[in-house]
């Protein structure tokens, strides 16, 4: 099978999601990879297409069709990310292709891909069936991103070449202020999300998070209160936790704020013994965080000394 | 909207509630905003919000969130010379105003939305209602089998969701089995009896689910209600008439004395210093004051203390007027929240437990112990949980 | 200015699904959250602009057309000017159909934005916008949150991921992926949405949706249990195992 991945680029770097696609890819059979920024490819194992088009563009969709029409791939995979979802929704209705979203697994057949998503907040999960050649948009965090570095043989293709072009112009980054903590750099991180139930409750988040030497972060519901700033979001639209810990207080673990959650291990707390961010934990706890957080704090206190 | 339109829309709203005409009798004394738990965190007290609206000014007081500051304890309303209804009418129609003008603070905003959609605030299925109900180990019909019964039982929403609140719920109802009560629960088909949503301003929700609830009613036979929510309770015997309900309704603290002869039977000794919280819709707004504290004094080893703070003039947990979900907003305003200081009183009476009559004031004074760290020091009781602690002695 | 956003209807999660093999079945339907910011988010473009009108047009199929009532309602509350209901021939899970069915509508109303939420739980078969802007040869751009207009263009951000954003300039007409509106959404008391769904015109059209090929659901079925034992019961006990947890992984 040959499967085509979109790279994606931003700011100039590689993303991780590009390599996870490419441990997908080489799962499946042969792999190849398109860039359409510019950027250090040579990470990327196999072969790669690199177009310098400008920063991440929603119409770089007709650079992936050109690339298609050469390449004949059976299967074209693209991260569920903001930047790419854009192209491949726009890719599989010009190229009349199936597309299968939300995946977490992708299967090669004989002329067929097979592939499961989990939909419904996480309640479903569904088995699908593409013929090729089909487009596959796969969650952040399925695939081991190591397995997709290796060396790359680059071929640069000029955009003249292409003739392509849109009118959506890319302005500028708009980049979070640098003073606030980074997240994705902290080993510990203690992360609140609906059940904490209001802002004054985050006080005790943040006392946890100070006996523990880590910081404090939040889902979205949570930032989106304003009750903490965005530089603290986790998940697909905010950043990424990669450290020892993340512990999980009143989150329900749904897939846009699991993907941003790559700790190495991950403490669940939650009423709901269905919540989907048991899944992903070494452990977990139902209980009321507003319960067991006071009890827990005193108790590490104690430790403390 | 327009200064002109909130006025008409405003005065349109006062005029619909009893005795809401007084208001043009303000004499500006101030007992109201002196009387008030948030009197000194807002900017607008009620006497001012009178002020300003009578010289037509309605914009700054919604600005300022003066409005949300209030947890409908009923304090001003009582002592108010002129007798205006501040709780009941002045507050919930400018209320309605920042309802209308889309932006009240957003916990209560998501939470009247569940209550319109779920029937119940809490984001919860309205199937799930009666789950409570297996966690424990007798049978508690339901009114859709059963039809009939002497007691109809109203949990309320957070007698029936939320998870202290159904410990509650559970203690009353094996109250009722050791009583040998003939009661029955509506279950799935009880929604919000919405004492909240009317006080927040969101009459039309109120309306509509007074209504919902009494066609319910209609379809089963009972002589009395009886709940633990002294909102429910209020609601019921002072709303619901209105549109045409009429049968008698019980706090549970009456029913409890109702039934005090038989109970004394059945008491068991507890060891405890106990005094008791006069939750605001039980005494101050409904007047009942001495049921609960013969109950009380009724249990064998109990030794009963009060506080300084009692009866009509005892101090609001907080939770009512939709406080419990505005704690994040008046936490912005005030120093320390009113239960906090409520249970401090409390804990100063040398009591082991502080005993209460609504189903807010357990979770809003356990927060307070925690905040206050006097977990440990003092326990928070339901009076039912009390009674049934000694019934099983 | 001609703007219109798309109201589609999702499960509503805090009811139970029903998950057969072939089929899942909600008890009951409710407006997809991303596409209340996109009904927002064009309200709130109507507001900056000044001349302009906004249309929702709401999606349903035979089975669930009922529940989109009230989000229709609501938007005429928010002060939406025309409602249309748009009732396919046939539930489907294929986005790439609806695109294409939907594109043909629009094609002739001559909107110069289109509003869509970026994103639904049951969109496990593409993602509505971009294949909308395809068929209606449009330029697309999806996780906006912020939209200006600006000489006959518009001007938005988008989300990255990672907290970064970028602008970029968009030429009308074009679709617009909302993930979220500009401010909270607006709360519309009980009797406002009562009176605004008594009161609303709603123009009913029947969309015949073509059958594509290609992508097939082999079964639905519910996630296994997790593995992991989940601690329960005493809070002591609880915190007391955790912190061996903590103590296992070396935080402690």
């Amino acid at each position: 099978m040959k499967v085509l991945v979109f790279g994606e680029v931003i700011d100039g770097e590689v993303q991780n999601i590009t390599y996870e696609l490419v441990a997908c890819a080489k799962k499946l059979g042969e792999c190849v990879t398109l860039v359409t920024s510019d950027a250090d490819v040579s990470s990327i194992d196999g072969r790669v297409i690199k177009v310098n088009a400008g920063e991440p563009n929603p119409w770089h969709y007709k650079i992936v069709e050109k690339v298609v029409e050469k390449e004949n791939p059976d299967l074209i995979l693209f991260g569920n990310t903001s930047v790419s979802v854009d192209i491949a929704s726009q890719l599989s209705a010009k190229m009349e292709m199936p597309v299968a979203t939300m995946v977490y697994e992708v299967e090669g057949g004989d002329g067929e891909v097979k592939a499961r998503s989990i939909a419904y907040g996480g309640k479903v999960i569904v088995e699908l069936s593409m013929k090729t050649p089909a487009i596959a948009v796969v969650n952040v965090g399925s695939y081991e991103a190591e397995e997709g570095k290796g060396s790359a043989s680059v071929e640069e293709v000029s955009l003249e070449e292409l003739g392509v072009s849109d009118g959506v112009e890319f302005v500028s980054y708009i980049r979070p202020s640098e003073e606030d903590v980074d997240i994705s750099k902290a080993e510990i991180v203690v992360s609140v999300g609906r059940g904490i139930g209001d802002e004054a409750n985050i006080e005790m988040a943040e006392e946890l998070a100070e006996l523990l030497g880590g910081v404090v972060a939040g889902s979205r519901p949570v930032i989106d209160q304003g009750w903490l700033p965005k530089t603290r979001q986790v998940g697909r639209s905010g950043k990424t936790v990669t450290g020892k810990l993340y512990l999980a207080l009143g989150i329900s673990g749904a897939t846009e704020h699991v993907e941003g959650v790559k700790a190495k291990n991950v403490i669940a707390v939650n009423t709901d013994r269905t919540a989907p961010i048991f899944r992903i934990s070494r452990c977990g706890a139902v209980a009321d965080i507003m319960e067991l957080v006071p009890v827990l704090i005193d108790k590490i206190r104690e430790i403390k000394g | 909207m327009e200064v002109e339109e909130m006025l008409e829309t405003y005065y349109e709203r006062i005029g619909e509630i009893p005795e809401s005409e007084k208001f043009i009798q303000c004499i500006q004394c101030g007992t109201c905003g002196g009387s008030c738990p948030y009197g000194m965190g807002t900017l607008f007290t009620p006497r001012r919000m009178i002020l300003a609206v009578r010289a037509g000014i309605v914009k700054e007081v919604l600005d300022s969130g003066a409005q949300w500051l209030c947890t409908s304890c009923f304090t001003c309303s009582l002592r108010c010379p002129s007798q205006i209804p501040i709780t009941d009418a002045i507050i919930p129609a400018l209320r309605e105003l920042s309802l209308l003008e889309g932006n009240p603070p957003e916990e209560l905003a998501a939470a009247l939305m569940n209550i319109a959609r779920y029937g119940n605030s809490f984001r919860e299925s309205p199937r799930k209602r009666d789950r409570w109900i297996k966690e424990v180990d007798f049978d508690v019909p339901v009114m859709a089998k059963k039809k009939s019964a002497d007691v109809l039982f109203i949990t309320e929403c957070f007698g029936a969701y939320h998870r202290r609140c159904k410990e509650i719920t559970k203690a009353f109802a094996k109250v009722m089995h050791l009583l040998e009560v003939d009661f029955a629960i509506l279950g799935n088909e009880e929604r919000c009896i919405g004492d909240l949503a009317r006080l927040s301003g969101e009459f039309g929700l109120f309306e509509d689910l007074a209504e919902k609830n009494i066609r319910v009613f209609e379809k089963y036979e009972f002589n009395r209600i009886v709940t633990h929510d002294a909102h429910a309770y209020n609601a019921l015997i002072r709303e619901y008439p209105k549109f045409g309900f009429e049968k008698e309704t019980l706090h549970h603290t009456q029913f409890l004395y109702q039934n005090l002869e038989k109970l004394k039977e059945m008491f068991g000794k507890l060891d405890y210093t106990v005094t008791y919280h006069d939750s605001c819709y039980v005494g101050r707004r409904n007047g009942i004051y001495e049921e609960p504290r013969e109950v009380i004094k009724a249990i064998p080893g109990v030794k009963f203390v009060e506080m300084k703070r009692i009866r009509e003039n005892a101090l609001c947990c907080g939770g009512g007027g939709g406080g419990v979900w505005l704690d994040s907003f008046i936490k912005e305003h005030i120093k320390e929240r009113p239960a906090e200081s409520r249970v401090k009183e409390a804990a100063a009476t040398g009591a082991d437990v502080l005993v209460t009559a609504c189903t807010l004031d357990v979770p809003m004074f356990e927060d307070a112990l925690k905040v206050t760290g006097l977990e440990g020091e003092l326990e928070v009781k339901d009076i039912s949980e009390l009674v049934l602690e000694a019934l099983e002695s | 200015m001609k703007i219109c956003a798309i109201l589609r209807l999702v499960p509503d999660l805090v009811e139970e699904l029903e998950v057969e093999e072939n089929e899942v079945i909600p008890f009951r339907y409710m407006p997809n959250e991303r596409d209340e910011h996109a009904v927002e988010e064009a309200l709130i473009l109507k507001e900056k602009v000044g001349d302009a009108e906004v249309e929702v047009i709401g999606i349903a199929d035979p089975d669930n057309e009922a529940d989109l009532d009230e989000g229709l309602g609501m938007a005429a509350a928010k002060g939406a000017d025309k409602l249309y209901k748009v009732i396919l021939d046939r539930p489907t899970f294929k986005r790439a159909e609806v695109a294409k069915a939907l594109a043909e509508f629009l094609k002739d109303k001559n909107y110069d934005v289109i509003f869509t939420g970026i994103q639904a739980i049951d969109a496990f078969a593409g993602n509505l916008g971009g294949m909308l802007a395809c068929y209606l040869e449009m330029p697309y751009i999806g996780g906006v949150v912020e939209v200006n207009s600006e000489d006959g263009k518009l001007d938005v951000r988008k989300e990255l991921g990672g907290g970064l954003l970028a602008e970029y300039k968009v030429p009308l007409p074009a679709v617009i992926g909302v993930v979220s509106a500009e401010r909270p959404l607006k709360f519309v008391p009980f009797t406002k949405l009562r009176q605004a769904m008594k009161k609303a015109e709603i123009e009913e059209v029947e969309l015949e949706l073509p059958e594509f090929e290609g992508i097939e659901v082999v079964k639905y079925e519910v996630p296994p249990e997790p593995e992991i034992t989940l601690l329960e019961g005493d809070v002591e006990e609880i915190a007391d195992r955790l912190i061996e947890v903590l103590k296992e992984i070396s935080v402690l």
